[in-house]
């Protein structure tokens, strides 16, 4: 690679390959036969949710919800680059989807991190 | 119209409109365009869904459990949000297999054909290699697999 050119679509080709794995897991957590359970509402209730964001599980539903949100941003970005074009315009864009970013992957955290065990009760 | 006159009075930038409207190009025969402007549809529906969905799963952490039943127990059978997860799937379904054809083609060069000297009728090598094959298998894995998560969410 050349010095000085972007290796952002190269980091979209990879966010693109890594999103396949991560998200056929995702879907197949949401299969009822294969959680033990008789309904796709039913792999939602607590237990099974909080299964899905404990240990191992939990880092890879960060690493999905991270992953998820570069990959969409970015071809967001180029979306917005095509429809508009200008120094002012890029620097706008770049800094909404940094924020962006931030915002939606600090809420992903929070949601992986600050997850309790259910109760007996709600369980 | 000839095909030709048509491309010349095309606009040099058409816009957002470009994004949406598969046809216009006005080529015939060209399955390669419904699936560019069909990937950007469901790659916008897909960010905006993204947004929602780390937003809802965040209840139990920000509201607690109780909250979260109640959520899911308003889901059971054909409701919104049945139906949200049905669209998602479809876009997520599509966005994905289309998603590794472009790998394929774009990133690894696979199927994209040999370039040849043009003959008339001047049929671009690219639309006659494997992957305008690979394409329409993407288009029926994804009505295939769409309808089995259908299947699964309304079931």
């Amino acid at each position: 690679m050349m010095p000085g050119y972007s290796r952002i679509q190269l980091w979209q080709y990879i966010t693109a390959l890594l999103l396949v794995f991560l998200l056929a897991w995702h879907f197949a957590m949401r299969i009822p036969w294969i959680r033990d359970v008789t309904s796709f509402i039913d792999t939602l209730s607590p237990s099974k949710v909080y299964e899905d964001v404990g240990g191992l599980s939990g880092i890879l539903a960060l690493l999905l919800a991270y992953t998820a949100l570069f990959h969409g941003l970015n071809g967001l970005r180029g979306i917005l680059y095509e429809w508009r074009q200008g120094e002012g315009w890029r620097r706008l864009v770049n800094a909404l989807v940094v924020v962006l970013f931030v915002v939606f992957a600090g809420l992903a955290t929070y949601t992986v991190v600050g997850i309790t065990e259910p109760s007996e009760v709600t369980g | 119209m000839g095909l030709r006159d048509r491309v010349r009075f095309l606009r040099n930038m058409p816009g957002w409109r470009a994004s949406f409207n598969p046809w216009i190009l006005r080529i015939p025969n060209n399955p390669e365009r419904v699936a560019f402007v069909l990937h950007r549809i469901t790659g916008i529906g897909l960010i905006l869904v993204l947004f929602l969905h780390i937003f809802v799963t965040g209840t139990p952490a920000r509201a607690g459990w109780e909250e979260w039943i109640a959520e899911i127990e308003r889901a059971r059978g054909f409701s919104p949000t049945t139906i949200y997860f049905f669209i998602f799937a479809g876009m997520a379904i599509f966005h994905g297999l289309n998603g590794i054809r472009l790998l394929l083609v774009e990133f690894l060069g696979w199927g994209v054909g040999r370039p040849e000297k043009p003959k008339p009728p001047y049929i671009s090598a690219t639309m006659k290699a494997p992957q305008r094959t690979l394409l329409y298998i993407v288009f029926a894995l994804w009505i295939i697999l769409w309808m089995i998560a259908g299947y699964i969410i309304f079931w």
